[in-house]
């Protein structure tokens, strides 16, 4: 076998119309999920859904206060 | 001779079943038409200040090269989708990262990417499935057409012939059939010598080509 036999054969192992779509979905919607800010998935999520959105806002504002110090004194416990 | 096929609903209109083929492909994902380096260089540049259009050909131009390439180096169709995934992610998200010199095709940077993820896949693995690998899949005669089955036989015996290889020549032989790329391109990923990447390359090719005739007369694909 020859180079170009070779290389036309390796179009063989070329992925299948599932597996593309299954790559390619999963690649850009990390893509679109890198480029969305935080604060812009918040604001979308108290757009479409304004009540469970803001209740989840404010627990997760609560836990962040709460936790990150506790965190810290229990690092500085732990050591 | 190429097979041509008619549309009845458009009677003026024959299509070559190759030319049906590449444009079903590039609906599903894969890039039928090459782009020359300077279009991929103005996408590049597009794609790096946001661009989804840039990014989205980019990936087109690429993606089936990148997952033929790794499929060549890993052993099972699952890994390669993932390494394929994993490898077009960071080079959609770190083509500031990319910087084009003259002698370094984009291509051949998208390998290397491709080629690292690959790498670190396979150090990742389990030992016991370095040892057994996985068999390439079987073709189910029954429920293909006759072209498709002899498709699926030559995928199985370049499969089962790659597997015969040691890693580091399923790697530049990937590279080389799977990426299209060069033996001086191949060298600077593999830390090799150019002259050393060309001799590796034809003694592979030889034993690669012999067993897969071997494999493809014992299937009767060709007499």
């Amino acid at each position: 076998m020859n180079d170009t036999e070779i290389t036309q054969l390796w179009t063989r192992l070329e992925p299948n119309g599932r597996q593309r779509a299954r790559i390619e979905n999963r690649v850009f919607e990390w893509v679109e999920a890198s480029e969305t800010s935080l604060l812009a998935e918040w604001l979308n999520l108290i757009k479409v859904d304004p009540l469970p959105g803001l209740g989840f806002a404010a627990m997760a504002t609560v836990s962040l206060l709460m936790l990150t110090p506790l965190g810290w004194v229990a690092t500085s416990v732990l050591r | 001779m190429a097979a041509v096929l008619t549309l009845p609903f458009a009677p003026a209109q024959t299509w070559t079943l190759a030319g049906f083929f590449k444009a079903l492909s590039s609906r599903l994902g894969g890039d039928a038409e090459p782009l020359d380096e300077p279009t991929i260089q103005r996408l590049v540049e597009r794609a790096r200040t946001g661009d989804r259009d840039a990014a989205q050909r980019l990936y087109r131009q690429n993606v089936d090269r990148v997952f033929r390439t790794v499929r060549g180096m890993l052993r099972s169709d699952a890994e390669a989708e993932d390494v394929t995934q994993d490898a077009m992610l960071a080079v959609l998200t770190s083509l500031d990262r990319y910087s084009p010199r003259s002698d370094a095709r984009f291509a051949a940077w998208v390998a290397s990417v491709a080629a690292n993820t690959a790498r670190r896949r396979f150090r990742r693995r389990r030992p016991e499935l370095t040892e057994t690998g996985e068999l390439p899949d079987v073709p189910d005669e029954q429920a293909q057409p006759e072209h498709e089955i002899d498709t699926a036989r030559e995928r199985a015996a370049l499969l089962r012939a790659l597997s015969e290889l040691a890693p580091a020549e399923r790697e530049i032989v990937s590279l080389r059939y799977g990426a299209e790329l060069n033996a001086s391109e191949i060298a600077k990923l593999v830390k090799l010598e150019p002259a050393n990447v060309r001799k590796i390359l034809e003694r592979t090719r030889e034993r690669l080509g012999a067993r897969i005739e071997t494999l493809l007369k014992r299937e009767g694909t060709i007499k």
